[in-house]
């Protein structure tokens, strides 16, 4: 059978995130928000390669545990977890803060199309509308940047990519001559 | 009524031509390594008529056929028969992708769809047999079959091929035969 494989929606509202951690016992004491991303921090206080946005500290995390972090991308939040502590916050609790996310994110998409549709005063109607446009820019951006990150990773590998769009949707044959 | 498990109404890497590819839900053989384990269990998941689904494939502008996939479009044989009949009447080629052998295809609308697929990819998935190199296969024991005049060894591509779908949301999905550097 040929392949039919849906990567997670990738995660990009920052606010919608850290309600989804919340969600997760993960409170706003618990968690870091940084603008500029700081180092993640290992279980000896060791500073680690990682670098993140929003971090979840070591000692929130578990005994002997190290920071969790996500790192703010072009292509979304990058999720950093150390090996010791994927046992624990491994696929299943990411595929379950992704669960969370979406439900946040289509939350708040629908808040700003209400409040745009019935909000009385212009104030208010003109704040929503302000968001909404900087999501739809963030949505753009992030589709820019998921085809460039596909269009590299498939040239890395030696495929010709031939792309095709078709209203929002973007399509990227990728063909490798092997014989 | 057809259990299925996704649609995608354009598809360049799942046979001859751009085609409309049907995944459907259910697989007894539950090969190991299978690209797409979410479709073995037979649970319903989307159901429709065989009339609903032709609608949608013969309204896809700009298609020369229709793939079968899945799970195992030979488990919904009869549905898919009556399918594969009506995409033909309206010109288009139907292909199939299945797990089994074509000698263990023996009950009658498993034969009745047979006689109606112009190609069938046919062979259990062996991961250790895998690879990326065959058109159209993922591991090099499955064999393409073309049943007919219709299309021949010509038709088929000498090269790996694989494609992405990039939706409005930024999400991603891949189809043919991608290699695990893309899915990671």
């Amino acid at each position: 059978m040929s392949a039919y494989i849906t990567l997670a929606t990738p995660m990009i509202d920052q606010e919608c995130l850290v309600a989804a951690l919340a969600d997760m016992g993960f409170g706003a004491d618990r968690v870091e928000v940084h603008h500029e991303s700081v180092p993640l921090v290992g279980y000896e206080g060791e500073r680690r390669n990682r670098t993140a946005h929003v971090v979840i500290r070591r000692q929130h995390v578990g005994d002997a545990s190290n920071d969790i972090g996500f790192e703010r991308r072009p292509t979304g939040f990058r999720v950093h977890v150390s090996d010791y502590d994927r046992t624990q916050y491994g696929r299943a609790w990411l595929r379950e803060l992704q669960a969370r996310y979406e439900h946040h994110d289509a939350v708040k998409h629908e808040q700003l199309r209400r409040a745009m549709r019935e909000a009385a005063e212009i104030e208010a109607r003109r704040l929503a509308e302000m968001e909404a446009r900087r999501r739809e820019e963030q949505r753009k951006e992030l589709v820019e940047a998921q085809r460039q990150a596909v269009q590299q990773k498939a040239r890395e590998l030696g495929y010709r990519v031939q792309e095709t769009r078709e209203g929002d949707r973007i399509r990227l044959v990728l063909v490798k001559r092997v014989y | 009524m057809l259990n299925i498990a996704r649609t995608l109404p354009r598809s360049a890497v799942n046979g001859p031509g751009e085609r409309f590819v049907v995944w459907v839900q259910g697989c007894s053989i539950r090969c190991p390594g299978c690209w797409n384990p979410d479709t073995w269990s037979h649970r319903s998941k989307v159901t429709v008529s065989a009339a609903d689904l032709v609608s949608s494939i013969i309204r896809t502008s700009g298609i020369e056929g229709v793939t079968l996939t899945g799970g195992e479009p030979f488990e919904q044989a009869f549905e898919l028969a009556l399918v594969a009949s009506s995409v033909r009447e309206a010109g288009l080629s139907v292909m199939a992708y299945t797990g089994y052998e074509l000698e263990e295809l023996t009950a009658a609308a498993q034969r009745s769809l047979l006689r109606l697929c112009d190609i069938v990819v046919a062979g259990r998935y062996r991961q250790r047999e895998r690879t990326l190199a065959l058109a159209w296969r993922g591991s090099s024991n499955q064999r393409v079959y073309f049943l007919n005049e219709r299309y021949g060894p010509a038709s088929m591509p000498d090269r790996a091929e694989c494609e992405v779908h990039i939706a409005a949301d930024g999400s991603v999905t891949l189809t043919g035969f991608p290699p695990s550097a893309l899915v990671e």
